[in-house]
C-alpha cells in the first residue's frame, strides 16, 4: 500500500537530496579553519545518512558522489578547485565514498523493510474490515456495495457477478459498480470456466474491467469480481493483487454463506406449506367422509326397516346409497390426486408378488366385474416386484373398473403380466368401443375423457391417478386401440429382488 | 328369553354414525351401549361384561391406539376398528396394539354386521379350540399334521404348515405383516416381509381353487392378511 505521501514525492527527491548537500557544504563552510577534515568527512556522511533514511537509496547515492565532490572542491587543498595536493585525500574520497554508500545502502533497507512492514499491516486491517463488514451482509446488493466501497479505496469500481446454475447455460446476476459490455462479460464467463485470473492490461485506462478473479468458494466458483482501475497505472493493479486475490475469497465466502442461508430458509418455507397442505388434505378428508360415511350407513339401515318400507322408498334408499358411494370414490379421487400432484407421495415400497393385488383388486370389484367375463394371464414363475401395494391396487381397480365401465354385458376383459428385460409389463385390455382414435394421446391427461358427455359415469381422473402412480414408481403407461377393443399397458422396473432362502425339506 | 344379550360397546364421536350403527346392532339383537368419548367407552367396558368394542380412530380426547392398549392392559375383549380408507398406517398401528379388525368408512350395513359376527364368534379365544379344520376343499387336521385337499393329501414345508396354523389360530381376524412375521419366523424377521408374501403365494398355490382370486386367505393391501373360512 502506498503511505499516502503526495505522487510528487518521487520527482522531488533527488534535488532534496542535493540541496542538502549544498546545505551541509555552506553550513560547515565558515567553519572550515576550526573543524578537522576528518571532522567534516563524518558531517558529510552525516548527510548521506540523513539523506538514505529519509529520501531512499538513489538520493542517499546522490548525496554520497555529490558529498566527495563537494568535500573535495570546498574543503581539500587546494581550496574551490578539484585538483587535490596530498594524494593521500584520495584514499579519504575512497573511504568516504565507501562508508556513505554502504550507510545508504543499509539505511535505505531498513526503511524499505519498515515500509513493507507498514503496508502489511495496513493491507491486513482492511482486509479484516473488509471480512467483518462482509460478515455482517445479508443480501448481494449490501455485500456488492461493501465490497464496491473497499475496492474504491485503492481506486476501483468492483462489479461483482453472481453465477445463476439453475439454466442450461451459466447466467450472471450484477451486483453493484458498473454494468458490463458483452466483451467484458465473455472475459468474465471465461475466468468462471477456468477458475483463473484473466487480466486484459492492453485495455488498461480505457474504462472497462480489465481484471476478472473467480469467486472461488469452498463447494464452488461462485461467480466473478470484474475490477475497473480508475486510473491507468497497471503497476499498482500488480502490486494490490495479493490484496485483490484475497478480497475475491472472502466475497466468495460470503456469497456462499447467503446462498446456504437462502437455501435453508426456502426450505424452511417448504416444509411448512406442505405442512399446511397436508392437513388441508386430511381434515377435508375426515369432514367430508364422515357426513358421507351417516349417509351410507343411514340409507342401508331405511332399507333394511323391519317392517319393510314400501319398494319405491327402498329403491329411493338404495340411490341415495349409491350415489352417497358415488362422492365418495370422487373425493378419494381428488384428495389422492392433490396428494400426488403435491409430488410428495411417500412410497410404501415393498417386494412383493403382482399376483397379490390383482386377487385384491378383483375382490374390491368383484359386483362390478360379476357381470364380464375376467381373462387372467398371470405366469407361475413372476418375479417379485418393489411397489406400493395401496397405490398399485389403485392403478389395477382404476383400469379394470374402465375396462368393465366401457365394455357390455358379458364382454371380456383380459388383464396379463410379463416379465421383459428389465421390467414388468401388465396389460389391461377389453372388448368395446375403444378410446376415440383422435384422443388416444389425451387420455391421461386429468379431467379428460375418452368420451365427451356419455351416460358412463366418471370424471376423468382415474388414468391421471394412474399415470401419476406409475411415474412416481418409475414405470411407463400408455394406452392403445386394438381390434374390438380398447388396451392400457404400463410397466414397472424389476431390479433385483432381496435374496430368498429356502428351508430345509423338513 | 333368560340368556343375556351380547354387550356391544360402540365409541364413535359422531352422533349419525353412532345412531345407525348401534340401530344395526340392536336389530341383530345385541344391547348396543352409546359411547361419545373414549374415556364413557372404557368406563362401560368396565361397567359389565362386553363381548364386542367397535371403536372410532378419530376421537376427541384419546387416541384410538392409547384406547386400545388401555383396554387391552385388562381385557381381551374384540375390538372393530372404524377408519378413513387411506390411513394404512393408523389400521397397522392399531392392529398392532390389539385391535381384531378395521372397516374403511364410508361402509355398509350389511359388511359391518358380517365383522361384527364374525369377531363374536371368537373361535381364537373361547377355548373349545379344535385341531380340525375345514374350508373349501380343504381339511386340516392339527393334532396329527395332517393337510389334505379334495381327499388328497397335500405336502406342506414346515414354515407353510406354521403359517396355516397361525391363521387358523386367528380365522376371520386382520393379521397384519409384522404380526404374521413374528408369529411364524420369531422376533428377529419382522423386517423381511418378502419371505411373508412369498410364502402366502405357495401356500395359496397349494390350497386355493383359484390363486390368483384367493377365496380364504385374503390380502388386506398395505395392512395384511386375513384368513376366512
Amino acid at each position: 500500500m502506498n503511505k499516502g505521501l503526495p505522487s510528487g514525492w518521487h520527482r522531488v527527491r533527488y534535488p532534496l537530496a542535493a540541496a542538502l548537500c549544498i546545505l551541509t557544504t555552506f553550513g560547515v563552510f565558515p567553519l572550515r579553519e576550526l573543524l578537522e577534515l576528518a571532522n567534516i568527512v563524518m558531517l558529510f556522511l552525516l548527510t548521506v545518512f540523513i539523506a538514505a533514511v529519509w529520501l531512499g537509496r538513489g538520493p542517499a547515492v546522490l548525496a554520497a558522489f555529490l558529498g566527495v565532490a563537494l568535500f573535495d572542491f570546498f574543503f581539500v587543498p587546494p581550496h574551490l578547485s578539484f585538483a587535490v595536493a596530498d594524494a593521500q585525500y584520495l584514499v579519504t574520497f575512497a573511504v568516504m565514498l565507501a562508508v556513505g554508500l554502504i550507510t545508504s545502502h543499509l539505511a535505505a533497507l531498513l526503511s524499505e523493510r519498515t515500509e513493507q512492514a507498514q503496508a502489511r499491516e495496513q493491507e491486513t486491517r482492511v482486509l479484516y474490515e473488509l471480512a467483518r463488514d462482509l460478515g455482517g451482509a445479508l443480501t448481494l446488493d449490501q455485500a456488492a456495495d461493501i465490497t464496491q466501497r473497499f475496492l474504491g479505496s485503492v481506486d476501483m469500481d468492483a462489479t461483482v457477478l453472481v453465477a445463476d446454475t439453475s439454466g442450461e447455460t451459466v447466467a450472471f446476476q450484477e451486483y453493484g459498480g458498473r454494468h458490463l459490455n458483452s466483451l467484458e462479460l465473455s472475459f468474465a464467463h471465461s475466468a468462471y470456466e477456468r477458475r483463473t485470473i484473466i487480466e486484459t492490461d492492453s485495455l488498461a485506462g480505457m474504462g472497462v474491467a480489465i481484471v476478472f478473479l473467480p469467486l472461488n468458494a469452498p463447494s464452488q466458483v461462485r461467480g466473478v469480481l470484474a475490477l475497473t482501475p480508475r486510473t491507468d497505472d497497471v503497476g499498482r493493479l500488480r502490486t494490490h493483487r495479493p490484496l485483490l486475490e484475497a478480497a475475491a475469497s472472502l466475497v466468495a465466502i460470503i456469497i456462499e454463506r447467503l446462498h446456504y442461508a437462502d437455501a435453508a430458509r426456502h426450505s424452511e418455507l417448504e416444509v411448512v406449506a406442505e405442512k399446511l397442505r397436508s392437513s388441508i388434505l386430511s381434515s377435508l378428508s375426515h369432514d367430508l367422509r364422515t357426513p358421507l360415511t351417516s349417509l351410507v350407513g343411514l340409507a342401508d339401515t331405511l332399507a333394511q326397516m323391519r317392517p319393510p318400507l314400501p319398494d319405491g322408498a327402498i329403491e329411493t334408499a338404495g340411490i341415495i346409497r349409491d350415489q352417497a358411494q358415488a362422492i365418495h370414490h370422487l373425493l378419494s379421487n381428488l384428495l389422492d390426486m392433490a396428494r400426488l400432484q403435491a409430488g410428495r407421495v411417500k412410497l410404501n415400497k415393498e417386494w412383493q408378488p403382482f399376483e397379490e393385488i390383482v386377487g385384491s383388486s378383483r375382490r374390491l370389484l368383484a359386483t362390478l366385474l360379476a357381470g364380464r367375463k375376467l381373462e387372467i394371464d398371470l405366469p407361475r414363475d413372476l418375479p417379485l416386484v418393489c411397489f406400493d401395494a395401496v397405490l398399485l391396487e389403485r392403478v389395477v381397480c382404476n383400469l379394470l373398473e374402465n375396462a368393465a365401465k366401457y365394455s357390455r354385458e358379458g364382454a371380456r376383459i383380459q388383464l396379463a403380466a410379463c416379465a421383459r428385460e428389465t421390467h414388468l409389463e401388465v396389460s389391461v385390455c377389453n372388448d368395446g368401443p375403444g378410446f376415440p382414435a383422435e384422443r388416444l394421446d389425451q387420455v391421461f391427461e386429468l379431467f379428460v375423457r375418452g368420451e365427451r358427455e356419455t351416460a358412463v359415469a366418471g370424471t376423468g381422473m382415474g388414468l391421471a391417478i394412474c399415470e401419476a402412480i406409475i411415474a412416481a414408481h418409475g414405470g411407463t403407461i400408455g394406452a392403445e386401440n386394438r381390434p374390438g377393443g380398447a388396451c392400457v399397458r404400463f410397466t414397472l422396473p424389476l431390479g433385483t429382488p432381496p435374496a430368498v432362502e429356502e428351508e430345509a425339506p423338513s | 328369553m333368560n340368556e343375556p344379550k351380547t354387550r356391544v360397546i360402540v365409541v364413535e364421536d359422531e352422533p349419525q354414525i353412532r345412531r345407525f350403527v348401534c340401530d344395526a346392532l340392536r336389530k341383530e339383537g345385541c344391547a348396543a351401549i352409546e359411547a361419545g368419548t373414549a374415556r364413557q367407552g372404557l368406563d362401560q367396558a368396565a361397567a359389565d361384561k362386553t363381548d364386542l368394542v367397535i371403536l372410532d380412530l378419530g376421537l376427541p380426547d384419546m387416541s384410538g391406539i392409547e384406547f386400545i392398549r388401555d383396554l387391552r392392559t385388562w381385557s381381551p375383549v374384540p375390538i372393530l376398528i372404524l377408519s378413513a380408507r387411506s390411513a394404512e398406517q393408523d389400521k397397522i398401528a392399531a392392529l398392532d396394539a390389539g385391535a381384531d379388525d378395521y372397516l374403511s368408512k364410508p361402509f355398509a350395513v350389511g359388511e359391518l354386521l358380517a365383522r361384527v359376527r364374525a369377531l363374536l364368534r371368537r373361535p381364537w379365544q373361547d377355548g373349545s379350540a379344535r385341531p380340525q379344520h375345514q374350508f373349501g376343499e380343504v381339511e386340516v387336521d392339527l393334532s396329527r399334521r395332517i393337510v389334505s385337499r379334495a381327499g388328497v393329501e397335500v405336502h406342506l414345508t414346515q414354515i407353510e404348515y406354521r403359517l396355516l396354523a397361525v391363521m387358523l389360530a386367528n380365522n376371520g381376524k386382520v393379521m397384519t405383516h409384522r404380526h404374521l412375521m413374528q408369529e411364524v419366523w420369531g422376533p428377529g424377521h419382522t423386517e423381511q416381509g418378502h419371505y411373508l408374501r412369498i410364502y402366502v403365494g405357495r401356500l395359496r398355490q397349494k390350497l386355493e381353487a383359484d390363486p390368483a382370486l384367493p377365496q380364504h386367505i385374503l390380502t388386506e393391501t398395505g395392512v395384511g392378511y386375513r384368513f376366512q373360512t
